[in-house]
């Protein structure tokens, strides 16, 4: 009997074509769509570029069709809108910026999913995640970045320790995107030219305020409305919520003014929206917490070197690392720093290898 | 080899029903409407199929008009009913129909017709006395399912048709669920109309009939041709016919002891599940219901990850109804019966038929069993928490 694994199917190419590879390798494939936004039937067909819709189950089933494993629906709106929906509106009420898709990883693909693929006898959960595992002599596993590093993901799933690498497979960590399509067109997946996702899966048409907005009052949460604020603290203009702004953004802060404003800092107590120009912008360093490490050696004998990446879409930065003991760490920049959003993941990194990360609490000014 | 429990939904074609339908393939007659004697032969065959259909609920063949299936049915008699019904707009039904009842009938309802949707008690039985309070002369139809699908509950018709008929509206019984199962004697059960369904009882998917009692009018929903008596325009499915009339002959002379043979491997079944899974639950009463349905909530796990582990293990039951997306959404019948969504979300119905073997149910219930306490320790999360996180 050949190991059986649960494989996490979106409908798109990529987890397609993982599922694919490993029916192909001879693994005993279980494939499961998750159905997670609560606005699932409600949206217009047309929308694509989203998960979760009925089109895209229809697709992930044709494949499973196709590759003779079995294929379920399972339904999990209840934990996504509880972890993942719910914590994205507060994070953004309390004047972060939240990063949903590492949340649902955590809390979902790689928690519910593998209570789920325990109770179906599973050995190991996969996903079309861009990423390696690699188990080294001593039986050590390490997160590495994808061998394609325009798509990357390793940042999403630094959640993930030793018990959960071991139980985890990335089929297409070592490929690159025109190799999958070209896997999925040879296979003759009906989905190989299907464009990737972008946005937010569960927040119709990208529109983060009104969403945050609407879904509000169901957390009890407070919109705050407030003040744009510059550095000398002359008010510039009122504001509908600091949950329409995120540190660093230029755009709508509806101001005009001589030099170019960008977001320094959300206050949400007060509501004060801090404007800088560009040059004040530099954090010297970020406390994290929810932190984790992939292996909890790693830190455990004091600071650690390593490169820092605290958007996805940036480059990682040197930097020191300091763990406390209550899960939370202080990050050093070695240069100058970044603009520091709160409430996005920072991970950290040892060349290509994923260390660890947590999320950003708070910037370090001094 | 998998074991399937799921004859609700649609039994496997019965032998003798499957070599009708070759046997009719390979005869390749013309259209039963057709003069030639091509098209009297496959006249021929429609009609002693017909026939057959009408055997097993003791009417005359011609009030038997065959349908495309159980929702087609009953479509005609609600719709066909509420056509010529003049001044009469309310209809009763219950909560725990067949959405091919809910579904027209919130059309109908949205159209100005005043629809009475009566509830099912804890086990999920229609009264009777609750029926016919809700009957007046503005009443045009009375809808009920002779047997719940869900649940297997059998409804007491007779005194919901003396009264129907007192007060002069239709009764139309839904016996998709019945026939095969029970006695559906049209006479006995003095009902004007009655819908069946050929997948559940042995025949094959696509195919159905509506009995029209001679003398109860009903207009047609889809017009054309003169076929079955101007009833359902459309040539009619011949192949699904055969099968059918040999899938009803079938099960009409082997009912009594099937229903004996079925009744002994339930309780066994039953048994079995109660001694080793504590807290199980059986949803429906312990009589007045077709005992081929069992319909268990579960202690401490989900349906639906029970569901999809079994049919992992070969063993094929169901739960609730599958949503255009084909998630499992939990069971409206047990929601009307009182059943939280947690509860509904926990449980799953266990259907037997006619190729259930006693060697099947003690290695489906071992299984089941097995399958019951991997899942409740995998998936810790006790229903009162799915249900507190909705």
């Amino acid at each position: 009997m050949s190991a059986r694994v649960l494989v996490a199917m979106s409908g798109g190419v990529d987890s397609s074509v993982a599922a694919a590879i490993l029916r192909e390798q001879g693994y005993d494939v279980v494939g499961v769509a998750m159905r997670l936004a609560p606005e699932t039937d409600a949206r217009p067909a047309r929308t694509r570029a989203t998960c979760c819709s009925y089109e895209d189950f229809e697709d992930a089933r044709r494949v499973a069709e196709r590759m003779d494993f079995p294929f379920y629906v399972i339904d999990l709106r209840a934990e996504f809108g509880a972890r993942v929906v719910d914590n994205f509106v507060g994070e953004y009420l309390a004047g972060r910026t939240p990063n949903p898709c590492v949340m649902c990883n955590r809390e979902i693909k790689f928690d519910r999913l593998w209570e789920r693929a325990r109770a179906l006898d599973a050995e190991f959960v996969a996903t079309g995640h861009y990423a390696r595992i690699k188990r080294d002599g001593a039986g050590r596993f390490h997160l590495l970045r994808a061998a394609d590093s325009s798509k990357d993901q390793s940042y999403f799933l630094f959640s993930l320790a030793q018990d959960e690498l071991s139980r985890t497979m990335f089929p297409l960590g070592a490929m690159t995107k025109t190799e999958v399509r070209a896997r999925a067109r040879a296979l003759g997946l009906a989905n190989a030219e299907k464009p990737d996702s972008q946005e937010i899966c569960f927040v119709p048409e990208g529109d983060y305020a009104r969403f945050v907005e609407q879904r509000a009052s169901k957390l009890n949460g407070e919109i705050r409305p407030g003040k744009i604020i510059d550095l000398e603290g002359r008010a510039l203009a009122n504001h509908g919520g600091v949950h329409r702004f995120t540190v660093g953004q230029r755009r709508g802060l509806g101001i005009a003014s001589g030099e170019p404003l960008y977001v320094r800092e959300i206050r949400a107590q007060s509501g004060d929206v801090i404007v800088a120009p560009r040059a004040a912008l530099g954090a010297s360093g970020l406390v994290a917490r929810e932190v984790s490490m992939v292996d909890p050696m790693t830190a455990a004998a004091g600071p650690v070197r390593a490169e820092v990446k605290i958007r996805y879409r940036h480059p990682a930065l040197p930097a020191t690392v300091t763990l406390d003991s209550s899960r939370g760490a202080e990050v050093r920049f070695a240069g100058g720093g970044p603009a520091v959003t709160p409430g996005q993941a920072c991970v950290f990194y040892r060349g290509d290898e994923v260390l660890g990360g947590g999320f950003i609490d708070r910037a370090i000014e001094e | 080899m998998s074991i399937y429990l799921d004859h609700n939904a649609g039994s496997p074609i019965r032998p003798e029903a499957g070599q009708a339908a070759l046997k009719m393939l390979a005869r390749s007659d013309g259209n039963p409407a057709s003069v030639h004697r091509a098209g009297q032969r496959a006249r021929r065959a429609l009609e002693d199929a017909r026939a057959q259909v009408a055997a097993l609920i003791g009417a005359e063949p011609r009030a038997v008009v065959f349908t495309s299936g159980g929702t087609e049915s009953n479509n005609l008699a609600i719709t066909g009913a509420l056509k010529l019904a003049g001044n009469r707009r309310r209809v009763i039904t219950a909560a725990i129909e067949h959405s091919s009842i809910l579904m027209p009938l919130a059309e109908l309802e949205r159209g100005g017709a005043e629809v009475v949707r009566i509830a099912p008690d804890r086990d999920g039985r229609i009264s009777p006395a609750a029926v016919v309070e809700a009957l007046n002369d503005s009443t045009a139809l009375v809808t009920l399912g002779l047997v719940n699908a869900e649940v297997g509950s059998i409804l007491d018709a007779a005194p919901i048709a003396a009264a129907a008929t007192r007060a002069g509206a239709i009764f139309h019984l839904d016996a998709a669920q019945a026939a095969g199962r029970i006695d559906t004697d049209v006479r006995a059960l003095g009902c004007d109309l009655m819908t069946l369904s050929a997948h559940k009882l042995g025949g094959a998917a696509g195919t159905g009939a509506l009995y029209i009692r001679r003398g109860c009018a009903i207009a047609p929903a889809i017009l054309g041709g003169p076929q079955e008596g101007a009833m359902r325009a459309g040539t009619p499915n011949l192949i699904g016919a055969v099968a059918f009339g040999a899938a009803a002959e079938a099960c009409g002379i082997a009912l009594e002891p099937e229903r004996a043979r079925i009744a002994a491997l339930a309780a066994s079944m039953l048994a079995r599940l109660c001694d080793e899974i504590p807290g199980l639950r059986l949803n429906g009463s312990r009589d007045g219901r077709v005992a081929n349905t069992i319909n268990l909530t579960f202690p401490q796990v989900l349906g639906e990850s029970m569901l999809f582990a079994l049919d992992l293990e070969g063993v094929e039951v169901s739960m609730g109804s599958a949503c255009a997306a084909g998630a499992v959404e939990p069971s409206h019948v047990l929601l009307a019966m009182g059943r939280s969504a947690a509860e509904a979300r926990s449980s799953l119905r266990i259907s037997l038929g006619w190729s259930t073997t006693a060697e099947e149910i003690a290695a489906a219930a071992a299984t089941i069993a097995r399958v019951w306490r991997r899942v409740s320790q995998a998936e810790p999360i006790a229903a009162a928490a799915i249900e507190a996180l909705r």
